[in-house]
């Protein structure tokens, strides 16, 4: 210990007992979560996740089928009660106050979770009157809603003759009605076509413009990497690795994404191209193509072509920079759709 | 809170009204039973005979005037058919075995002992297969008492004026107080249709109590299937509110069920069950324990089809039971035990006793009173065992 130590030298100023705190304090994370955890039966189906997300940030929670995102999601809207950890929304406690935490989030469902035989406005009413909205300020609410998911033309028409981009949109509305400061997506664009999935991220990419918190949940890497600031990558139950975009391509370093089309005994050519020399990981991708993440992907093809010679033959290569994909490839030594 | 409950209610209302099926369950097919029920079975011109023991242990004047006047009387004659008995142990056997429906019993010396102004009882004795000959039986003995009461009286005053005993019973007869002719009611065999009339209207209520506020809980799994209960859940309400403003008008639906039933039966019978504050109280508590019931099948089961399923079985086998469908007295020894776990056996015998006995305001409150305790214990376990379930269920 030297004469410099702060907690041996009595010169040192007094501690003071709080930490100060700027005159204007930051506001606390829009969503805050610390070690949630969930399990059914033998399974974990959520183990350890926390993250935070800043007020108008993005946040990004990306992984395969059964990750666990819907299952996180459901413990930080209070849906299900968490085996361990707890949830903060902008600074209440969910469990403590739900509803104050509530109030503040707005929740979409994997699925359509609205009334087929009412019609989309009948629908905003019914959630808008359950979410304690004023009767007369619902209906102008009710309009601007309709407005910003671009189906005013349709308001009138019962769910159940909506398409499903249409109803993907509404799904979504719903939980806006409320004005809430954080809103939660969970694979909001599953099984819509690109038009309205386009429409969908267009109009998220809005409101987050508009200083919107966001937790967006995916397990397209397209999406999350275009609409998110941060991302977390969550397989089998665990956040495992956390980042922006930038950092998280960091991790897997030089690595290139080769993909090659094959005609041929894939299993064996999969198995041969491991193999070779600077090759990371490699994975079927499909009938016909596997997806290999190398060290100088460039200069490996010929090598690449040579191995799976006998077993099959490489009908088309391609060289990807890297990417979140390849991140997740790299981290997981899965693809994210099998 | 208050405006999200009002929400959710009017939403399950609506459903509900715009679905024609429910409206239909709720009061067109009751009400339609109930009277076809009665009309067929029980119609203005019971096909019933009833034969009724007589046991003569007195050999006075009293059973010798009743004997006339029921051998006598038009509306009586080819329904019912006094057998004599030599005792009470024969009437007993008689009745087991069901050679007599009913059997009025005078005991030695009433005659004398009414004469004398120290009244007297004349016993009947009944079986639950044949309430008609009950009720004709009770008719009787009913006359006569009001007669005995009424000689008793007069007898008494005389003595106490002095006169001596011998010439009292001359002296009452000769005065005015009428001889031991008890003049029978225009039509006893009325309350036998009353009988009937009421057993069929408060089954069918009993029975689409469950369907109608089943509903309403059932509605609860499909909203889960849909998505609609965890999007209102993750909102900021209290957890009880979707559930709480769908039961409540589940609830008031089934009360508008069963009102209706009653009210029709007494418009189309012409029946009275008995003094309205009282069946309105066993009716309520009927369906409060009908809807525990249904809502304890809905939190053990994971589908709206499978609640469907469940709860026309468990609401049949206890209509079955409770006899709302066939009257209890028909069923084996056993499953007329069963009946008081049954919800429809507490209603059903309160309503039919209620019904029966005529009784004003005061008596028939008191005599529904243990019957709505049932219920309303019935309802309580029910309810509670299901609350347990459905809060695992995150229904509630
Ligand atoms: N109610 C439940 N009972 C049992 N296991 C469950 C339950 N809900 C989820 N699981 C399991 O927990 C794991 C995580 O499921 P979850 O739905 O959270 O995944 P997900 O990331 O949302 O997947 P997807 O992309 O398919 O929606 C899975 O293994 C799933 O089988
Ligand atoms: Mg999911």
């Amino acid at each position: 210990m030297t004469a410099s130590d702060p907690m041996t030298t009595p010169s040192t100023p007094p501690v003071p007992s709080t930490p100060p705190v700027p005159e204007s304090a930051p506001s606390p994370p829009a969503l805050s979560c610390r070690g949630l955890s969930k399990r059914y039966g033998d399974v974990h189906a959520v183990r350890d996740v926390g993250f935070d997300i800043a007020p108008g940030e993005a946040y990004g929670l990306l992984g395969p089928n059964g990750a666990g995102k819907t299952t996180t999601i459901s413990m930080l809207v209070g849906l299900i009660r968490p085996g361990g950890g707890h949830v903060r929304v902008c600074g209440v406690d969910l469990a403590a106050d739900p509803m104050r935490a509530k109030a503040r989030i707005g929740y979409v469902p994997q699925e359509i979770a609205l009334y087929p035989e009412l019609t989309g406005r009948e629908n905003l009413r019914f959630f808008g009157r359950l979410f304690g909205l004023p009767r007369r300020a619902l209906a102008g609410r009710i309009d601007e809603v309709l407005d910003l998911v671009g189906l005013t033309g349709r308001a009138d028409s019962r769910l159940k003759t909506y398409s499903g981009g249409m109803k993907r949109r509404i799904n979504i509305g719903t939980a806006l009605l409320h004005r809430p400061d954080v809103l939660i997506l969970d694979e909001p664009t599953v099984g819509v076509d690109p038009q309205s999935r386009k429409a969908i991220l267009d109009g998220v990419e809005r409101l987050v413009g508009e200083g919107m918190s966001l937790l967006y949940t995916s397990h397209y890497m397209e999406e999350v990497e275009r609409v998110c600031d941060r991302v977390a990558i969550i397989d089998h139950g665990r956040i495992i690795a956390e980042g922006t975009r930038r950092e998280l391509i960091a991790l897997v370093g030089g690595a290139d994404k080769v993909e090659l089309s094959l005609d041929g005994d894939l299993e064996t050519a999969l198995a041969k191209l491991r193999a070779v020399e600077g090759v990371i990981e490699a994975a079927m991708t499909g009938a016909a193509s596997i997806r290999l993440l190398t060290e100088g992907g460039r200069y490996l093809l010929p090598a690449l072509i040579t191995a799976v010679d006998g077993c099959a033959a490489v009908t088309a290569t391609q060289v990807i920079e890297p990417d979140l994909e390849a991140t997740f490839l790299h981290l997981t030594g899965s693809t994210l759709r099998d | 809170m208050w405006r999200a409950l009002a929400a959710v209610g009017a939403l399950e209302l609506r459903t509900r009204l715009r679905d024609g099926t429910a409206l239909v369950i709720a009061l067109i097919v009751p009400v339609t039973l109930a009277t076809l029920f009665s009309v067929a079975l029980g119609g203005d011109d019971p096909p019933l005979r009833a034969t009724v023991g007589f046991v003569d242990l007195d050999r006075g004047e009293f059973p010798a005037s009743v004997r006339r006047e029921v051998a006598g009387s038009e509306e009586l004659k080819g329904s019912v058919t006094l057998r004599d008995l030599p005792g009470r142990e024969e009437a007993r056997r008689a009745l087991d075995d069901g050679g007599i429906g009913a059997a009025i019993v005078f005991p030695a010396g009433f005659s004398r002992s009414v004469g004398e102004g120290r009244g007297g009882d004349v016993a009947v004795l009944t079986s639950p297969e044949s309430p008609l000959a009950g009720v004709v039986a009770r008719a009787v003995v009913d006359r006569i008492s009001a007669l005995v009461d009424a000689r008793t009286l007069a007898v008494r005053a005389v003595l106490k004026a002095g006169v001596p005993g011998d010439e009292v019973k001359e002296l009452v007869e000769r005065n005015g107080a009428a001889g031991p002719v008890p003049a029978l009611e225009d039509d006893p065999l009325s309350g036998g249709k009353v009988d009937l009339s009421v057993h069929y209207g408060s089954g069918m209520a009993a029975l689409f109590a469950f369907f109608v506020a089943g509903a309403s809980f059932r509605g609860l799994l499909t909203e889960r299937k849909l998505g609609t209960l965890d999007r209102m859940r993750a909102g900021p309400l209290a957890a009880w509110v979707p559930f709480a403003g769908k039961a409540a008008v589940g609830f008031a639906l089934a009360l508008v069920s069963v009102c209706v039933t009653w009210a029709a039966s007494v418009l189309v019978s012409g029946a009275t069950w008995g003094d309205p504050p009282a069946v309105f109280a066993v009716l309520l508590a009927h369906v409060l324990a009908a809807a525990a019931i249904t809502m304890l099948v809905t939190s053990r089961v994971r589908t709206d089809a499978q609640a469907d399923g469940v709860i026309m079985v468990v609401s049949f086998v206890m209509a079955f039971l409770g006899g709302s469908l066939v009257p209890m007295h028909s069923l084996p020894g056993v499953l007329q035990a069963a009946a008081l776990l049954t919800p429809n056996g507490w209603t059903s015998t309160a309503l039919t006793g209620l019904a029966g006995s005529g009784a004003g305001p005061a008596g028939s409150v008191g005599a529904v009173a243990g019957p709505v305790a049932v219920l309303g214990a019935i309802a309580l376990v029910a309810g509670g065992l299901a609350v347990l379930g459905m809060k695992k269920g995150t229904l509630l």
